[in-house]
């Protein structure tokens, strides 16, 4: 009963904020200097007569319903979005579900893929190093860790440009495919990997660093708790110990990350993309943003926030999962 | 006409050494004379090796992104998908050959004629070669000339995601036609299965570009209005048949299948293959039943790839193997890079000047830029040679008006723009001498101005102060080279320079007036079309400056009368063409509505698998392609 109502409460929550929050987003944005329809009509405007022109933007105006109040627009474009309709890019000249689903593929497959490569490496890493505290291995991972997390991610995108596309030509400099390739099955995936390599190689880096920090952290912690000395004073096998008893209970700052880095899936990182080309959503958001394409960017801003409210809910579960102390209740 | 020919037909070679013959048109060239040769080697190579059949691929790489969108410029204006609109649709009766010049396409028109009529009207009629086909075999006839100029001036396509339907503006009937009153658009005919005809309005005559309202291009009508005709009547032709919105909507708007994302007939050298979502490249495959361009050129490379490339690493990215032609490249850190490419053996380049140029752009209808002296009084703060230098790495020149090093009418005027035009070489004290004269002699209390500090001016019994807001865009190195170059100097001769950063939707609004505030001066570029018409840009209606053509916001009767006199000179009469454009030139030169900065020298870098490359900023990629070949 306790968790039901906890989950109905912050349901009503979750839906609370997003009102509020698409407003205030909604607001923001219409406030913006500068025209979505002239920029939507482009060279139109010194290639027509000024009146056909003129027609012509007053006729987009009503076509896109900006010739409506405010309010009048927030409540259309609300009405729309709860049943499914994002609206129509001005930029594309196209309704915003026709174009979201491309870059989002490639947002959401260049980051599992680096989640896996990061959580593969960095979860082990992290519980060997806590285990072999202050030795040689520890500390070189220390120092390794720190400098992978602190680096800029456009360094060391242009680090591993330069060395591992340049001087050493083993990957693409950019893209997502090989010019041409008309390649299916297995090739197709064998080209989509080996352009997905570098930037998964540089977004991996920092998150190795992070994650291998916070469970060492973690494992530190748990590792002096009484019920690791009882373990393995009944006699366990260490590797008992370390991977049942202790890890389990590290587990809790591990899903803190790991659901922000779910929930980050859908998160396009500028940086990433803009250096290796690598068409997804944070290149669309920054685009949609300076063509003032208000339809794709308040989608996105949308999405985002839904994605972060459910996460916060989707945590709480996630806690009572790896430990059963947790209870949900208000 | 003859002259223009002759003079442009030297215009690729002249381009190559321009900046070493320019004389007082200053120059800031880094090309060594090794170079330069180099350059004219690369466009002049011998046509031995090439194939006779299509063969091999070329992957041009481009730093704006290919959209999925490629029906015409009405509907998508990336700067990419332009030149895949060339490379997709062919035969319009009207092209621009290699020098920049308008005419019939022989190879599509057999005939033409041209008659004016008694009430001011002009006729056009035109007549189609026979045995050109679309791409699916099926004959082209002018009744697909006719569907396109009914098709994309109807009230049924202005529905299309809100297609602008302009295509038959200038001809008689467009208004009700477009409006839905009639079925019939009366400046248009289908005469015969292979001619048509188009009357232009009394009131779009003379206009100095008026071949081009004989241009019509085809369009397939049995993929678009598979169920549709169209037939001819005294009140003009028509579409018969089911044809609507709704059916639009399907054949061109479909997002799967419609003819703006899927043209899967068409007419150009180059067939549209597919376009991929994921990775924005586009892919096109030679056309076999294209007839040729207007010298009957066909296409000779069977496969062409356009990819998206970052200009920071696009030369690495021909070194790699990854790209075949970076095309328009500018800037002296791509340039050094890839001449150190060409140095290595690894690419081949062309070059050539920009028919544009970077500017700082005055708004003239704000204080105290609607001071002609104010205005150039900014100009002699700033030392252009060296600004071009410094922006360009000395792959640049400077011009002095509004004019393009591409144009034919600069070629010819070369030597009188060297003795006619002010260059405001960089005078401070021509500067304050201009200011005085205009009144700016004025301390902030009114006393008389001290020579230090900004100058003020009393208007309608106010004084106000000489403080110039310039907005400019963030991380344009344009912006920052002004930042540093420009206020010192003008604080010097008593202007206040107020900069403001914002990004570039927010400067348009400002240039539009749309915004709540708005600037005296914007840096901006601008480059000219084929059918440059200034007389729009300087017209001192006030229905042209909200429209977007006169952004300089100028009021100025003689400047518009020296362009106004342009439009009605007969296309072929260039001698009285060029005399009215110095004129024009020289007025605009005297009133500096802009100042121009740098007009860039572009290359062409390009793998050497690729042959025979002759682009120019007037025979862009897309029509160079036709000529060139690869090795297989």
């Amino acid at each position: 009963m306790g968790k039901g109502r906890y989950l109905l409460k912050r349901f009503v929550y979750i839906v609370f904020v997003f009102f509020i929050i698409s407003i205030l987003m909604f607001a923001i944005y219409k406030s913006m200097p500068g025209d979505p329809v002239d920029i939507m009509l482009g060279d139109s405007k010194t290639s027509m007569k000024p009146d056909a022109y003129q027609a012509l933007y007053d006729k987009t105006v009503k076509d896109l319903g900006l010739d409506k109040p405010l309010p009048v627009q927030y409540v259309a474009w609300m009405g729309n979005m709860l049943t499914g309709e994002f609206g129509y890019s001005t930029q594309y000249k196209q309704e915003v579900i026709n174009i979201i689903s491309a870059p989002m593929i490639n947002t959401v497959l260049l980051n599992i893929l680096t989640m896996i490569v990061v959580f593969i490496i960095a979860i082990p890493l992290g519980i060997v190093t806590a285990v072999r505290k202050n030795g040689a291995f520890d500390k070189t991972v220390q120092v390794v860790t720190i400098v992978g997390y602190s680096i800029p991610t456009f360094i060391v995108a242009l680090l591993a440009i330069f060395l591992l596309a340049v001087k050493f030509p083993i990957f693409p400099i950019s893209g997502v495919k090989s010019a041409g390739l008309n390649a299916t099955g297995l090739e197709y995936v064998l080209d989509r990997l080996w352009h997905m390599a570098l930037p998964v190689l540089v977004m991996s880096v920092s998150g190795i660093g992070g994650i291998t920090r916070y469970v060492r952290a973690a494992m530190i912690d748990v590792l002096r708790m009484d019920y690791i000395k009882t373990a393995r004073a009944k006699g366990l096998r260490e590797k008992t110990v370390v991977y049942i008893h202790a890890f389990r209970n590290a587990l809790i700052p591990v899903v803190t990350i790991t659901t922000w880095w779910v929930v980050g899936l859908f998160g396009g990182s500028i940086v990433i993309e803009s250096v290796f080309l690598w068409p997804g959503l944070g290149k669309m958001l920054i685009d949609g943003l300076l063509q003032r394409d208000f339809a794709v960017v308040l989608t996105m801003q949308m999405f985002y926030v839904v994605l972060s409210l459910a996460g916060n809910v989707i945590m709480d579960i996630a806690y009572t999962i790896v430990d059963p102390r947790v209870r949900l209740e208000d | 006409m003859n002259m223009r020919k002759l003079l442009c037909a030297a215009l690729a070679v002249v381009m190559v050494f321009a900046l070493v013959a320019c004389g007082q048109q200053n120059v800031v060239s880094n090309s060594s004379s090794e170079g330069t040769q180099a350059a004219v080697e690369a466009t002049a190579a011998p046509e031995a090796g090439k194939p006779t059949e299509p063969t091999g691929q070329l992957v041009i790489g481009t730093t704006t992104d290919l959209e999925n969108d490629f029906y015409d410029t009405s509907f998508s204006n990336a700067a990419t998908n332009y030149k895949l609109y060339d490379l997709i649709h062919g035969y319009g009766t009207v092209v621009s050959d290699k020098e920049g010049a308008w005419i019939y396409d022989p190879t599509v028109v057999a005939s033409h004629e041209e008659v004016e009529n008694e009430d001011g009207t002009k006729t056009y009629t035109v007549t189609i070669n026979d045995g050109l086909v679309w791409s699916d075999g099926t004959p082209i006839t002018a009744k697909n000339y006719v569907f396109q100029l009914l098709l994309e001036s109807s009230p049924e396509m202005n529905q299309v995601d809100g297609y602008p339907s302009q295509a038959g503006y200038p001809l008689v009937g467009y208004d009700e036609f477009f409006a839905g009153e009639t079925k019939n658009f009366a400046g248009v005919h289908l005469v015969d299965d292979m001619t048509y005809s188009v009357t232009v309005k009394a009131e779009e005559l003379p206009y100095h570009y008026d071949i081009t309202y004989a241009l019509a291009s085809p369009r397939p009508m049995h993929v678009i209005a598979p169920d549709c005709d169209v037939v001819d009547a005294p009140e003009g032709a028509m579409i018969t048949g089911d044809f609507t919105a709704e059916l639009l909507q399907k054949t061109i708007n479909d997002s799967k299948t419609g003819y703006r994302y899927n043209p899967s007939v068409v007419c150009g050298p180059y067939l549209f293959e597919s376009y991929d979502i994921a990775s924005r490249q586009g892919t096109l495959v030679v056309n076999p039943n294209y007839a040729g361009d207007y010298r009957g050129v066909k296409p000779m490379i069977e496969k062409i790839v356009v990819k998206t490339v970052k200009s920071d690493t696009m030369i690495n990215e021909l070194a790699s193997g990854s790209v075949d032609l970076l095309f328009q490249s500018s800037g002296a850190d791509t340039i050094n890079a890839g001449l150190d490419l060409v140095d290595q053996g690894k690419a081949q380049y062309s070059t050539f000047f920009r028919n544009g140029y970077g500017k700082v752009q005055f708004d003239c209808s704000q204080f105290p830029t609607d001071s002609e002296n104010v205005r150039k009084a900014i100009a002699y703060c700033l030392d252009r040679n060296e600004f071009a230098r410094q922006y360009s790495g000395g792959y640049a020149a400077v011009v002095h008006a509004y004019y393009g090093l591409a144009q034919w009418e600069y070629q010819e005027s070369k030597d009188w723009i060297d003795q006619n035009l002010n260059t405001y070489e960089k005078n401070i004290e021509e500067a304050k001498k201009l200011l005085e004269e205009d009144g700016w002699n004025k301390n902030a209390d009114g006393s008389d101005y001290s020579g230090t500090g900004t100058r003020y001016k009393e208007v309608d019994g106010q004084l106000k102060p000489l403080v110039i807001e310039w907005a400019n865009t963030d991380g344009n190195p344009v912006s920052e080279l002004l930042a540093t170059m420009l206020p010192e100097a003008m604080a010097e001769a008593g202007m206040e320079l107020k900069a403001t950063t914002m990004d570039f939707p927010t400067l348009l609004s400002g240039i539009d007036h749309t915004s709540d505030k708005i600037y005296n001066m914007y840096n901006l570029a601008t480059g000219f079309a084929l059918a440059s018409s200034p007389w729009y840009y300087y017209s001192t209606d006030p229905v042209w400056m909200q429209a977007g053509y006169n952004s300089n916001w100028i009021v100025d009767e003689e400047l518009a009368a020296a362009a106004e006199v342009l439009k009605p000179i007969a296309y072929e009469d260039d001698e009285a063409w060029l005399a009215a454009w110095q004129n024009f030139i020289d007025v605009w030169n005297d009133k500096m509505p802009d100042i121009p900065l740098y007009s860039d020298e572009y290359y062409d870098f390009y793998s050497n698998k690729l042959h025979g490359w002759e682009s120019t900023s007037v025979w862009e990629w897309s029509r160079a392609v036709l000529d060139a070949w690869v090795e297989a």
